[in-house]
């Protein structure tokens, strides 16, 4: 029996969906930035896509300096950052990272989101939302429920890959009815071993 | 208003060039409205108008600016850099800017307060201008500080009947600007406007749970059916932006 790595299986289920789909990926707080690699590195630029990453968990800023650890390109890579404007991040701005005020406003992550992709139109993209539970934190279902029908719908209609994160640790019942609702696919890191 | 007609019966349309609008009205204004775009300060109507005009310029409309308040020369300093924008557009005459206060004094007009003649001379003019450069994109930002030179209202309906009559003839879409405070009721400083006005577009300011939000309603059009939802706008270097207005989020009798 031969342990898969959740980089690795990160990319491999990701790589058997076909394009325009949306993923719930539930995982481990553990498997945050392994899960992460997975999709971008192994996933996203081995097959050229473009990269929207909409982040309130942790700001921008932590992530790039992850990713340029594991020397991953970010020419194609974009964050939409929700999250270090409310906590006064006193961080230099990366050329990459557009900031929302706060998390509270879906429309603006929308706005964002549509932004980056129509400067690239002809490029395949993948839009990765970090996470739901951290937007849950501080919006209501009703209005999450409904950013997130309008969001997924309209990257569908692109073509476009969108990515979930969903925090097992902190997941409710509201949050996997609504993932339930907008997914295609829901990917559970570490449910099984490959041999 | 003489209008053109497509052969069934749809209205020839004015493509703006701003995406979400063109979906909003079901493929753009009907050629030849006059619209009043509506809105307190910071909601985004000149760069609403600079991007109609520099679309229409793009796609080979000829395009006039008419600025009251500011002097074009500090407006361009201060409009977004869109992307999209290409100096050659203002060098070939595409896209012109013109201050009124120069036109003013060309016509002579010196005192503040407009009489019956001159509001006619200025209507006049302005339609010549149309005429002689073959605009078919017209804003005049603003038709409020126009109008509190005019003042009577009378005299407003007569200006405002005349010049959209003209330009609706030749075919010229038209933008007028209109100031109005965050708390007021209705769409224009002396209620005329919007009741001679084809079209009304509102953009504001909603504050929800702190977080301030740009929006735009379009509440009426001539000559269309359209969206009469609220949406969310975005000013970006790639022109603007709208998604609509999540309704989980409203708030009672909000913006």
């Amino acid at each position: 029996m031969v342990e898969v790595s959740v980089t690795a299986e990160v990319a491999e289920k990701l790589r058997a969906l076909p394009e325009s789909s949306a993923i719930s990926m539930r995982l481990k707080s553990d498997q945050y930035f392994d899960a992460i690699q997975g999709m971008i590195d192994r996933f996203a630029i081995k097959k050229d896509l473009e990269v929207v990453y909409v982040t309130s968990t942790i700001p921008s800023q932590s992530i790039i300096n992850a990713l340029e650890v594991l020397e991953i390109p970010m020419e194609h890579i974009w964050f939409v950052d929700c999250i270090s404007q409310i906590m006064m991040s006193q961080e230099k701005r990366h050329p990459h990272a557009i900031i929302v005020e706060s998390p509270t406003m879906l429309e603006n992550i929308m706005l964002k989101v549509e932004f980056l992709l129509r400067r690239v139109p002809d490029r395949n993209a993948l839009v990765v939302l970090d996470s739901i539970n951290s937007l849950a934190i501080h919006n209501n279902t009703k209005i999450l429920s409904e950013f997130l029908h309008i969001l997924v719908n309209n990257l569908r209609s692109r073509g476009a890959y969108t990515v979930i994160f969903s925090m097992q640790e902190y997941e409710t019942e509201e949050i996997r009815n609504m993932l339930v609702l907008v997914s295609d696919e829901t990917i559970e890191l570490g449910a099984y071993s490959g041999s | 208003m003489p209008t053109k007609e497509h052969a069934d019966g749809e209205r020839e349309r004015c493509v703006t060039g701003i995406d979400a609008i063109d979906h909003i009205l079901n493929g753009g204004i009907p050629r030849g409205n006059t619209v009043l775009i509506s809105g307190s300060v910071g909601t985004g109507k000149t760069s609403i108008c600079i991007e109609f005009l520099i679309r229409g310029a793009i796609n080979g409309e000829n395009s006039l600016y008419l600025s009251v308040t500011e002097p074009t020369d500090k407006l361009l300093q201060n409009v977004i850099p869109f992307d999209f924008f290409d100096d050659r557009l203002a060098r070939q005459g595409k896209l012109q800017f013109l201050d009124l206060p120069k036109m003013y004094e060309k016509l002579g007009i010196d005192k503040e307060d407009l009489d019956f003649d001159q509001t006619r001379l200025l209507a006049d003019t302005i339609a010549s201008l149309v005429e002689e450069q073959k605009i078919k994109r017209l804003v005049l930002d603003s038709v409020t500080s126009v109008c509190y030179r005019i003042r009577e209202q009378e005299r407003i309906r007569d200006f405002l009947l005349r010049l959209g009559t003209v330009l609706s003839a030749k075919g010229c879409t038209t933008l007028l600007v209109s100031e109005i405070r965050s708390s007021e009721e209705g769409y224009s400083q002396w209620g005329v406007e919007e009741a001679l006005a084809d079209g009304v577009i509102v953009t504001g300011n909603l504050e929800r749970r702190g977080d301030l939000l740009r929006t735009l309603q379009i509440v009426k059009m001539r000559g269309t059916t359209h969206s009469r939802a609220k949406y969310v706008l975005d000013l970006t270097t790639s022109g603007v932006l709208l998604v609509p207005l999540l309704k989980g989020g409203s708030v009672a009798g909000g913006g």
